[in-house]
């Protein structure tokens, strides 16, 4: 299996833990990857909402660009998947294909008509793969809260691998990585995400319940496949236990950061020592 | 008073009122990318604003708002806070048994806003983003927090961004696409349009 591995802004910044895990995890599992050439920002949740055109375009170059290496994109990030899976349907609408091809050649990318899937790195580990004879070391005792957040099971005629009221594609990962998943209620809740910056006090009062609910539920550490929750819950979370005078202290990791330990591979190698928020507690309590 | 006009025995606010229909508002959010959207379709369940994030915090609930697009309420959709407190989180357009896309809505609605000359907080920094995009085609961060929020933010980021820098994580170098002056240029076309 190959594809073409669409990494994003996020990913060679704020989660540089998500593309090193990710990369290392897919070798681990025999997948291969192979980095989209000149890609681009997708946009995000934002771009369109300033132009309608300029979204689009940004969302389907990339998507014309993995049909030229005639590879699926790989997305880790939801954000990417998500604007690259609307990009995709978008194309298989009339108008709008017109729309997005006049922007896209005047670039000098051509728009092909064999339309390419977009995968996320989540619905690849958790549906074409067996991950379950591969795992070396159990992460036994270990309570997570998988967080899905919005845009990567919603909505679900752009994505439609997992449910988007009640996903279960984390958990059964967890599950056999050997970890205990814990009931978590608010796992499709929305942390405020691309409103933070204009909108701060909001989207803290939202990333706050969902720590305030991961923290009594006794877990050891919030599972997420987003780096633009991570950025809320992780990047932002001391700031929030100032602004509510509460401490969490809470690791925040990545799936494949995850299945990577429970593959055996070694911290360092996953980039765990990335994060700014210590997840010693998790390795402590996995003896690692 | 003349009894009022009565669709199917719904509520006044829900009310298809044909002399306050204004289509021209309905279009232009169409014609704005809003084709798939379905607004047509809206049957004024309310499930949108159920599920919606923010909903406590609105002016205008998602199923209001898309009552106001369709009654062509141009000045009470384009002011509400609604717009800019919707966080894009899809479960208004995930759950609408209609196949209505209020998400999508919305977000047309915002394009149109800035336009028209809304201006607040959401508005300056959207527009940031997308400018800064389409400069080199990969979101370089602390230029975003710079151009937003001048030396203040930048020192109130500051831990933050050492602690990133010191963990590799921050590059004092902007990356970029391979032509971005090319990419600049047609991006730019195409908001003029």
């Amino acid at each position: 299996m190959k594809y073409s591995y669409y990494p994003g802004c996020s990913l060679h910044t704020t989660a540089k833990e998500f593309d090193i895990s990710t990369q290392i995890v897919m070798q681990e599992l025999g997948i291969e990857l192979q980095e989209l050439e000149d890609w681009s920002c997708c946009g995000g949740s934002v771009a369109a909402g300033v132009s309608h055109d300029v979204g689009m375009a940004l969302a389907a170059r990339n998507v014309a660009l993995a049909q030229k290496q005639n590879l699926d994109l790989l997305a880790s990030c939801s954000g990417c998947y998500n604007k690259s899976a609307r990009a995709v349907k978008a194309l298989e609408n009339e108008t709008e294909k017109e729309r997005i091809t006049a922007i896209l050649s005047e670039m000098g990318i051509s728009v092909s008509d064999y339309n390419i899937r977009v995968r996320n790195v989540v619905d690849v580990l958790a549906n074409d793969i067996d991950i379950s004879a591969k795992i070396k070391r159990p992460l036994k005792g270990l309570k997570v809260a998988c967080y899905y957040g919005c845009l990567l099971t919603k909505p679900a005629d752009i994505t439609g691998w997992d449910s988007p009221v009640f996903p279960m594609s984390m958990d059964k990962l967890s599950k056999i990585c050997g970890a205990e998943v814990v009931d978590f209620r608010s796992k499709t809740k929305c942390c405020g995400g691309p409103i933070l910056v204009p909108k701060q006090d909001v989207v803290f009062d939202l990333t706050k319940q969902l720590l305030d609910e991961a923290v009594s539920l006794g877990a050891d550490c919030i599972v997420l496949a987003c780096p633009l929750c991570a950025t809320n819950l992780e990047l932002r979370q001391p700031d929030i236990e100032k602004k509510y005078n509460v401490s969490y202290k809470l690791p925040i990791l990545y799936i494949t950061e995850i299945i990577g330990l429970a593959l055996g591979i070694k911290p360092g190698k996953l980039g765990i020592n990335k994060h700014i928020v210590s997840p010693k507690p998790v390795l402590d309590k996995l003896g690692i | 008073m003349a009894a009022k006009k009565c669709f199917f025995g719904m509520k006044v606010d829900r009310q298809v009122d044909g002399d306050k229909m204004n289509p021209n508002f309905l279009k232009k959010v169409i014609s704005e990318g809003g084709d798939g959207a379905a607004i047509a379709a809206c049957m004024q369940c309310g499930t949108c604003s159920g599920g919606c994030t923010n909903i406590d915090r609105m002016d205008l609930s998602p199923r209001k708002l898309i009552l106001m697009v369709q009654r062509g309420d141009w000045e009470t959709v384009l002011k509400s806070e609604s717009l800019w407190l919707c966080t894009s989180c899809y479960t208004c357009t995930s759950r609408c048994p209609r196949g209505v896309r209020p998400s999508d809505v919305i977000e047309a609605v915002k394009a149109i806003a800035i336009r028209e000359g809304i201006q607040n907080d959401s508005t300056r920094f959207n527009q940031i983003f997308v400018e800064l995009v389409q400069k080199r085609g990969i979101l370089f961060e602390p230029e975003l927090m710079q151009k937003y929020g001048g030396m203040e933010a930048m020192l109130e980021q500051a831990k933050l961004g050492i602690q990133l820098a010191l963990k590799g994580k921050m590059s004092p170098f902007p990356a970029k696409v391979k032509d971005p002056k090319k990419f600049n240029e047609v991006l730019e076309k195409a908001s003029q349009k």
